[in-house]
């Protein structure tokens, strides 16, 4: 098998008290979508958060096509025993809440990171931010502010804005959850052609009917460990954990 | 009761001495100006100062918060006094610095806009601090995940939207500094109130420091009347934006 894009082994990690991971191991190919299910509490969005280090384990080891990405976290000193810019490069990430930055217009949230961090110059990344934007349906919203976009159209932006700095995984934080029913398909679509494209994906998520046509393997959590995984079919069709089952059950009473 | 108007309201004494109370009101002005503008990038520096993250840094906050919480707590006469009470006798430094006289302004002007600065620079650092924490956490971790360092975050992201919400707190700021450039007097600089006492002390009147709290009055009134404008108007995008939210 083919060195996996990303790899986590043992993650375990703490809010003081609190045990939001307790050892999760998992891999993800290049080129695969994986949609992480689970209920609130269950540490599927701090795995996630994991992956780029936003939230750095206690324990455990983070591989990024093959690169130890956290070089033991009580050896260093901070940040600087963390790849960051290794990680920050090759991870892009969208968010519930889209955090795009208010007094930026669309296009020029999409070119900032381009300029400032990979040092494209101001015509090569409007272009490049240009493509992104008019490829998520956003072509004739260049100019507008984030306040002036509904919250599906915010979330494409913010989509571009990842997909800018070239990413070579991508990290997808309930990025639905906050949006009104009839803008979630829009996020969607533009998710599905991305997966579609090849991009290797991770997606936290409660979108199950997402889950069982775009993933190639669904991970279901529970109380900061992963409860079963598998192809969608086999997890959301026939779950073999009750805890599975009790989920899917409340889930898609709807 | 007439003796009360002829004290605090004669006239005669306001116009034949207003040249001088404009003339003392003026350098009030330039002192004000001065600091005002140095005093705002002081604050900047040591509230961005305040924010870097890591260990290696501690020492170097630790610093920042110290002067922050001193200069904020030390009466401002105390920090005018030691500046020019003693900045001229210290010998290792140059003479332009110890006894300051740039752009033909007397060194009195000059120990003034340092006390000033460094007393206002503190208190400017807070409002900064306020700042900058009221922005989303969300912000700076969309920055750093797209790669920006701390500081490209702090620059593109954070102090740009950390700015647009403290003009009023900034304005209280700079009403408080006005008024208090006249604590330089003490060091005869001759400010409006100083000139007021060399009149009063004339006169046996004390109708030139009505005077030159009216002149004060022209410029602070309306400032306070723009923060209360701005808080009104900050007040209906808070609204507006929470509006946009729920839809």
């Amino acid at each position: 098998m083919a060195e996996p894009m990303v790899r986590l082994q043992g993650i375990c990690k703490r809010f003081g008290e609190l045990e939001v991971l307790k050892g999760v191991d998992v891999d993800i190919a290049k080129g695969e979508v994986v949609c992480i299910l689970g209920p609130s509490g269950s540490g599927k969005s701090t795995l996630l958060r994991c992956v780029n280090l936003l939230e750095p384990p206690e324990q455990g080891e983070i591989y990024i096509e093959g690169r130890d990405i956290c070089k033991g976290p009580g050896s260093g000193t901070g940040e600087q025993s963390w790849e960051l810019d290794f990680v920050r490069q090759r991870v892009g990430i969208v968010f519930q809440q889209f955090n795009l930055f208010p007094h930026k217009t669309a296009l020029e949230n999409v070119t900032l990171a381009q300029e400032t961090v990979l040092g494209r110059s101001k015509q090569e990344a409007r272009a490049k931010a240009t493509e992104l934007l008019e490829r998520v349906g956003l072509g004739d919203r260049l100019n507008q502010y984030p306040e002036t976009l509904s919250g599906g159209q915010q979330q494409r932006v913010a989509i571009a804005r990842a997909l800018a700095m070239d990413p070579h995984v991508m990290l997808f934080d309930e990025v639905t959850s906050a949006l009104d029913p009839e803008l979630v398909k829009e996020v969607l679509d533009v998710m599905r052609e991305l997966a579609e494209e090849g991009m290797t994906m991770i997606v936290v998520t409660h979108e199950i009917g997402f889950a069982r046509e775009v993933a190639d393997r669904v991970v279901f959590m529970d109380g900061g460990v992963i409860v079963e995984q598998g192809p969608p079919a086999e997890v959301l069709e026939s779950p073999r954990e009750e805890r599975t089952q009790k989920f899917l059950g409340l889930v898609l009473d709807h | 009761m007439n003796e009360f108007f002829n004290q605090y309201f004669d006239f005669t004494v306001m116009f034949d001495h207003f040249d001088e109370v404009l003339d003392g009101f003026l350098k009030n002005l330039m002192v004000f100006v001065v600091a005002a503008v140095l005093a705002l990038i002081w604050g900047l520096i040591l509230a961005l100062t305040r924010q870097l993250p890591g260990k290696k840094f501690m020492p170097l906050r630790g610093v920042t918060i110290a002067y922050i919480d001193v200069f904020r707590a030390v009466p401002i006469l105390i920090v005018i006094l030691l500046i020019s009470g003693s900045l001229p006798f210290l010998d290792f430094l140059p003479k332009s610095i110890r006894i300051p006289q740039w752009f033909g302004q007397p060194d009195p002007y000059w120990y003034g806009v340092m006390a000033l600065t460094l007393v206002y620079g503190a208190y400017m650092a807070e409002v900064y601090r306020a700042g900058i924490e009221a922005v989303p956490e969300g912000q700076v971790e969309a920055a750093r995940s797209l790669g920006m360092s701390h500081g490209q975050a702090m620059r593109h992201v954070v102090v740009p939207q950390a700015v647009t919400k403290i003009p009023a707190p900034m304005l209280n700021e700079l009403i408080s500094l006005l008024k208090d450039t006249t604590l330089v007097g003490v060091i005869a600089l001759g400010e409006a109130v100083l000139i007021g006492r060399e009149i009063q002390s004339e006169t046996f009147n004390s109708s030139a420091y009505i005077l030159a709290g009216v002149m004060f009055l022209v410029i602070t009134l309306p400032m306070a009347r723009l923060v209360d404008y701005l808080i009104k108007r900050n007040r209906g995008k808070i609204t507006r934006g929470s509006h946009i939210e729920v839809a």
